[in-house]
């Protein structure tokens, strides 16, 4: 039966396709739909496809200066938040692409600024700029390891004010001391959204020099300013590219994810284990099929009935999907479990505290992780996170970073979906139907104090360490950018 | 459609018990087929009941128990050379029981009554004629019923009720016969007070407790186990039932009760359990593999589900465990037709009830 509907239900794979050749805001509209439609769903998906969409959003739109294309990129990242909020990986993805433009930005900017300030002598700005090429030195990714102070001065430089309350003093050399090629920063981006202006017309020799000139609050050192022109122009394209490639590196993580999480199982499970886990999940899958590798081990799932029972039993009958074949229909599995060697348990949710003394390691998957160390899975995970506590089996959550969420809700209550209560009672239940109350929440909240160790795509961390990946992963004022009266 | 996978069929067949449960499976009579012709036929019908869940719950297959053993002994004729005494117990009454037992293993309050009913057998005296003895076994029979279930059901129920408030909100899990009585009589006796209903699959028995309340007009909340940590804050009283209450205080009951009570338990609610003393046994329990009962695996699958031809499936195996342990600390009080007690009296009342008998 789900072969027949993938041809003509919309799903990811339609809407990449739909994307190559529709205008863009009918893409956005597309994905908006899809989202509240539920027809794209899962935070892989949802990461793949907002990260697809803003690479269009940056490649097609018209903008002219960084500013502009933040605004753009949060304007769209706000509407697909707001179409399913619940999915938190789609607000993730607007998050990092947002910092990957700024830093990418910034980086230009301090290249001109440094050069045209070196030129004319401050030693400050030269040595913020070797401060700066040494942090980004080795750079793994070039979204990491970023100091904040770089984003308050781009957000200040824009005239962009919704993040006016950041305060810059934090961190930034005392402003007397970096006047001079403070004021040669400050006048940069004016003069590079004026002169994309002109660009069109192509008479950079007369023009420009006036401008630049008054734009100087001192006035006392003029630019160079046909050499600048070119070199806004030449950024402005560079931008763009380098932008695209971002989301692209963003995008081949996304792909290449589970892999990396598979590639420390060895280090997590030995030989001769009993590991329970809990609903279908490629990341864990994959992670244990690559433990299986080596060694030989138990793996008990408990079937998370009402909602994922369905592609549990499908997953143990050796017929879990494989997310990187884009064919629908036949042999498009992963390996099972059980031709790698290992034995597989099937068993209900309510068994789990009866054999959890068995049990060696709990291993469960996730649906988002938010920044305290908490996370939000499938219900009936806080459940067997709890028994596992009480009977003080290890708790290993495994996540790509994509899932982490800066967000911390105050009421974990609002995380939490509730699906179709038809899966519990139905219609053939007659009248029992109208005269019931019926609960299914689709997600649990899982406290941090119930997980013993996370392990992402960057390796294995305690939950308390969590927050800092995040800050690694976002910028502070793109945390709220979509909740306009959170903003400070 | 999926082509079906030319499963390999494996020479052999491949061994699909859960290893840690090994010792527990046995296999099920579901049929009459092969029963041996001195099975009674009031308890060949009972043991079909049993195998196939007609009949469920420690309390109803007690008393379901009994009757038919009411019945055998009605039919009994001691023949000619033999005492009753000595003939009935071993002759007649040790296959009714073995075939019970292969329908589904009996349970422990089963087992206490068979146990009181042998004891009872072998107390008739040997010049009592048969027809008296029969009668008087009979007559006994009632009366333990009467004692230690009827009368029993009624002061737990009324007890309970007592404490239930106005405004409780009241959990419970899957179905026990003692707390649906206790429920009911509270609303009958005006209480204001709202019930949550915990299931689980494969038995669904909480639907059965569910329909039962929404029938009489209760304010009724039906949730799986998925459920459970959403709705444990609003809670006020945690009543369980019980499938047997061991001697160091833990309580054997359907699988996924000790869920219940460990949630409830971490969100600071009572848990109470509503258990007769003839459930009350000797033994101890330090976990659910050691004395447990394995349901058929086929059980666990959903007609035309993913699961249809499992068995094919190499290395992949179904375990569906029917009861587990919680943990006495987990457990506020038992009520009891004895009084309320902790569960570290629970030996204290065991003693206390054979001696009575006794």
């Amino acid at each position: 039966m789900p072969s027949v509907q993938t041809g003509y239900a919309p799903n990811l794979k339609v809407f990449k396709q739909s994307l190559k050749t529709a205008p863009l805001e009918s893409s956005i509209e597309y994905l908006i739909s899809l989202l509240k439609r539920r027809q794209i769903k899962n935070s892989r998906p949802c990461a793949i496809a907002t990260a697809e969409l803003l690479r269009q959003v940056v490649a097609k739109s018209r903008w002219t200066d960084v500013g502009k294309l933040i605004a753009r990129i949060q304007d769209v990242g706000q509407r697909l938040i707001e179409a399913q909020p619940r999915e938190m990986a789609v607000g993730n993805i607007v998050r990092r692409v947002l910092g990957m433009v700024r830093d990418e930005a910034n980086e230009d900017r301090t290249e001109d600024g440094s050069d045209t300030a070196s030129s004319i002598g401050s030693p400050k700005r030269q040595h913020s700029h070797t401060e700066l090429t040494s942090t980004q030195g080795p750079p793994p990714s070039s979204l990491r390891f970023s100091s904040t102070t770089e984003g308050s001065d781009l957000s200040e430089v824009n005239g962009d004010d919704v993040f006016g309350g950041r305060s810059t003093p934090s961190g930034r050399p005392p402003l007397m001391a970096s006047h001079t090629s403070y004021a040669v920063v400050n006048g940069v981006p004016v003069q590079q959204s004026m002169f994309n202006l002109l660009s069109a017309t192509p008479s950079p020799n007369a023009t420009p020099s006036g401008p630049s000139g008054t734009n100087s609050p001192h006035g006392n050192h003029p630019l160079h300013a046909t050499t600048l022109a070119e070199r806004m122009i030449i950024t402005s394209k560079d931008l763009r590219a380098e932008v695209i490639n971002g989301i692209e590196e963003i995008l081949d993580e996304l792909e290449q994810v589970d892999d990396q999480i598979a590639a420390y199982a060895q280090e997590h499970i030995h030989s001769n284990e009993i590991i329970l886990t809990h609903s279908s999940s490629v990341s864990v899958y994959k992670f244990l099929l690559k433990a299986a590798e080596k060694r030989k081990f138990t793996v008990i799932v408990a079937e998370s009935y009402p909602n994922d029972h369905e592609e549990t039993h499908l997953a143990a009958m050796g017929k879990m999907k494989d997310p990187e074949s884009e064919e629908d229909g036949e042999g498009v599995y992963l390996k099972s479990l059980q031709a790698a060697g290992i034995t597989v348990i099937l068993m209900t949710d309510a068994s789990v505290f009866a054999i959890m003394s068995r049990v060696n390691k709990v291993i469960l998957a996730t649906h988002a992780v938010i920044a305290n160390g908490g996370l939000i899975a499938a219900a009936g995970a806080r459940l067997i996170a709890k028994a596992a506590k009480v009977h003080r089996t290890p708790v290993i959550v495994v996540s790509g970073v994509y899932k982490l969420s800066p967000e911390y809700p105050f009421e974990f209550e609002s995380l939490i979906e509730y699906g179709d209560p038809g899966n519990i009672v139905g219609y053939h239940d007659g009248t029992l139907v109208d005269n019931l109350e019926v609960d299914n929440p689709v997600y649990d909240y899982v406290p941090p104090d119930l997980v013993d160790l996370y392990i992402t795509n960057l390796g294995a961390h305690a939950p308390s360490y969590l927050y800092r990946i995040v800050a690694d992963h976002y910028k502070t004022e793109d945390i709220n950018f979509h909740k306009p009266e959170l903003q400070f | 459609q999926k082509a079906v996978a030319p499963a390999p069929i494996v020479p052999g067949k491949e061994d699909k018990t859960v290893e840690f449960f090994r010792h527990l499976y046995k296999t099920r009579t579901t049929s009459i087929a092969g029963a041996s012709k001195e099975i009674h036929p009031a308890i060949l019908a009972l043991g079909l009941q049993m195998s196939n869940y007609t009949i469920c719950g420690s309390c109803a297959r007690l008393v379901a128990t009994l009757q038919a053993f009411k019945r055998v002994i009605e039919s009994y004729t001691t023949p000619p050379g033999n005492s009753l005494t000595r003939h009935l117990t071993s002759h007649v009454l040790s296959p009714q029981i073995d075939f019970l037992t292969s329908c589904r293993p009996i349970s422990i309050s089963m087992g206490n009554a068979i146990r009181w009913l042998k004891l009872e057998i072998s107390k008739v005296d040997v010049d009592t004629p048969e027809s008296e003895a029969k009668e008087n076994l009979c007559n006994a029979i009632d009366v333990f019923l009467r004692e230690r279930v009827t009368f029993a059901d009624q002061i737990i129920a009324q007890s309970t009720a007592d404490k239930i408030k106005d405004g409780d909100v009241i959990m419970t899990y899957a179905k026990s016969s003692i707390v649906q009585r206790s429920l009911v009589q509270a609303h009958n006796a005006g209480k204001k007070f709202k019930v949550i209903v915990v299931d689980s699959r494969p038995l669904h028995e909480g639907k059965h407790l569910a329909t039962a309340l929404v029938g009489l007009g209760m304010d009724v909340k039906y949730c799986l186990l998925n459920g459970l940590s959403h709705n444990i804050q609003d809670v006020t009283k945690v009543l369980l039932g019980a499938h047997a209450m061991m001697s160091n205080g833990r309580l054997f009951s359907r699988v996924g009760t000790a869920l219940v009570a460990m949630e409830a338990n971490e969100a600071d609610k009572p848990v109470i359990v509503l258990c007769e003393t003839i459930k009350f046994t000797e033994r101890v329990a330090l976990d659910s593999f050691v004395h447990n009962e394995i349901a058929p695996a086929d059980e666990l699958v959903i007609p035309g589900g993913a699961l249809t031809n499992w068995e094919n499936m190499k290395k992949l195996q179904l375990c569906n465990p029917m009861f587990d342990v919680t943990p006495a600390e987990y457990i506020q009080m038992i009520i009891t037709e004895s009084g309320n007690v902790p569960p570290t009296s629970v030996p204290v009342l065991h003693r206390l009830g054979n001696e009575s008998q006794g």
